[in-house]
């Protein structure tokens, strides 16, 4: 199945899929160290993003957020590619910095559509989302 | 999208490796929020030893400056050694920290250190263009001064303040700056407030504003001294996303509700009282004792009226704990000159024009080591939420009278909200 949105940092990247139904912040909610999520009491604590696609719903947080963006990627902690409902300028600034395949705007609810273990792939330049159920052959 | 020729040469590599993918960031920005165009900014304050080595060298290289750029709180990791504080980590964190000082000399930025270059009387005219590091310089100037700052990625404000472009978008757009949401203060004896009840009043509305929104507040007095209206604003981005604030009555943007407003109705409104300011108040302390092991004033920067008040405080005192002031250096000289650093030196205070929050150098694990400290007390709700959540400490909360009396004691005797 594949799904149309539009590009926030262009490239291909692919991966299973890590679902956070909310909004997300590299500087906070992500440890570079380890490509965990560091939200203290989140169902996803504890689980890497490190080469899967993060789907969220919006950006959030400080200012600070392009420097752990850039600190995951080069230690190789960071997502392959993400998909959000809509970035917000600290969101797009740590992607396109830290050179991470994003999407935002998607035509249809992708949390409908995707589950966590689903492979993902990313055409963020062309904008085209192609989701693999976990369970089809 | 639209760029000038000399945008389009910057982009091209002709300004210089530098210039090229600060502009390259911006253009990329800019397509991903359909923004048409850039606009020219006055100055930018951009951060430096924030920035990771690798990505510093990468933006800055072969760049000239094209204008004014000043700069945020550094680590000064010399004093660190000085007072016998710091860790392992110090060697490796002098060397990056002096390559950026050189690269700083070189592009003639002004190493102002501070958050809070408005009391250097480097202020921006309203409406003005002033891309901005760190959310404290960007509420304050947005909503203290009426300039236009918009809320950036610290890498973007740093491609700005290179390039001296910022992405027409957000809140560079007059349009964008009408408040949202109405905070009406309701029913409080205010007239012993202090500035830590101003930063528990911001901080709760700060918390109660998703997504980014601009917020209004109403039923303060008119003209409110300048020392508190920076306390209120300045804890909005940390417990949530505001960058604007408008006081009606105090702030240039809001001579009233209406023009506050943009004569549209509040999509929102909200109403503050003793229950909020309580329940805010004991949020900010989160410490399981009452053994306080540091005091850090100065989140944000420390104005020469406060010093004044903290020497007068501790004249003829011996403090029990270390207690740190962060203050830009222009402002720690004055305290010298009048005497007031004298005094609080004398009993053991220190000046540092650091983030006495996040880069903290008597807090931070990675900084101090084996010598950190872990209860920190603070008259400040931004101080309070950073050194938790950001450095792992206790904090105690409560009025700047309040924290000395823990610097000289080691015991916090600290009172809950009143008033």
């Amino acid at each position: 199945m594949k799904v149309n949105a539009c590009t926030v940092c262009e490239g291909k990247a692919e991966g299973e899929a890590v679902v956070c139904n909310g909004s997300f912040s590299f500087l906070g909610d992500l440890n570079p160290s380890t490509g965990e999520i560091s939200i203290p009491g989140h169902k996803l604590e504890g689980k890497s993003v490190a080469d899967k696609v993060l789907i969220f719903t919006y950006g959030k947080g400080s200012s600070g957020g392009p420097r752990i963006a850039w600190l995951a990627k080069r230690n190789g902690m960071a997502p392959s590619a993400m998909i959000c409902l809509e970035s917000e300028p600290v969101m797009s600034c740590s992607v396109i910095a830290a050179n991470i395949p994003t999407v935002h705007k998607p035509e249809k609810n992708i949390f409908n559509l995707i589950n966590a273990g689903d492979y993902v792939r990313v055409d963020a330049t062309a904008g085209i989302i192609e989701i693999i159920k976990k369970n089809s052959s | 999208m639209i760029l000038t020729k000399e945008e389009q040469e910057m982009l091209e590599g002709k300004k210089g490796p530098g210039m090229q993918r600060a502009m390259d960031l911006l253009v990329k920005l800019c397509k991903a929020h359909d923004v048409e165009k850039t606009v020219k900014a006055s100055y930018g304050h951009a951060p430096y030893d924030f920035v990771p080595e690798d990505f510093w060298e990468l933006i800055t290289e072969g760049v000239e400056p094209v204008m004014k750029v000043t700069t945020h709180p550094s680590y000064q990791p010399e004093f660190w050694i000085e007072w016998g504080i710091a860790g392992k980590n110090v060697d490796k964190i002098m060397v990056e920290h002096q390559k950026k000082l050189k690269k700083i000399r070189q592009l003639r930025w002004l190493r102002t250190d501070t958050c809070a270059e408005y009391l250097l009387g480097i202020i921006p005219r309203k409406g003005e263009i002033v891309p901005m590091h760190g959310s404290c310089m960007q509420i304050a100037n947005n909503s203290l001064y009426g300039a236009r700052v918009d809320r950036a990625g610290a890498f973007c404000t740093l491609a700005s303040c290179i390039t001296g472009r910022v992405p027409l978008m957000g809140l560079m757009l007059p349009e964008n700056r009408y408040a949202h949401i109405l905070f009406q203060v309701e029913g409080l004896n205010i007239t012993n407030w202090t500035s830590a009840h101003y930063s528990c009043l911001g901080y709760y509305i700060g918390s109660k504003v998703t997504g980014q929104k601009n917020v209004a507040v109403t039923g303060l007095p008119n003209d409110l001294p300048f020392d508190f209206a920076r306390a209120l604003v300045l804890p909005m981005p940390a417990s949530g996303a505001v960058t604007l604030c408008h006081i009606v009555g105090t702030t240039p943007e809001a001579p009233s509700q209406e023009v506050a407003f943009g004569g549209k109705e509040p999509e929102q409104i909200l109403k503050i009282g003793k229950k909020e300011m309580r329940d805010t108040w004991e949020r900010l302390n989160m410490h399981k004792d009452s053994i306080v092991e540091h005091v850090a004033f100065g989140c944000p920067h420390s104005t020469i009226d406060e010093i004044g008040e903290i020497a007068a405080m501790l004249e003829g005192n011996k403090l029990k704990v270390p207690l740190l002031i962060g203050a830009s250096i222009p402002v720690e000289s004055l305290a010298r000159v009048q005497g007031y650093a004298d005094t609080i030196e004398r009993s053991g205070g220190h000046f540092l024009s650091c983030c006495p929050s996040i880069s903290n150098p008597f807090v931070r694990a990675d900084f101090a080591g084996k010598n950190r400290v872990k209860r920190v007390a603070v008259d400040s709700a931004r101080a309070s939420h950073y050194l938790a959540g950001v450095a792992g400490a206790d904090t105690f909360f409560g009025t700047r009278e309040e924290c000395i009396k823990a610097a000289i004691s080691g015991r916090w005797e600290g009172g809950k909200y009143e008033g």
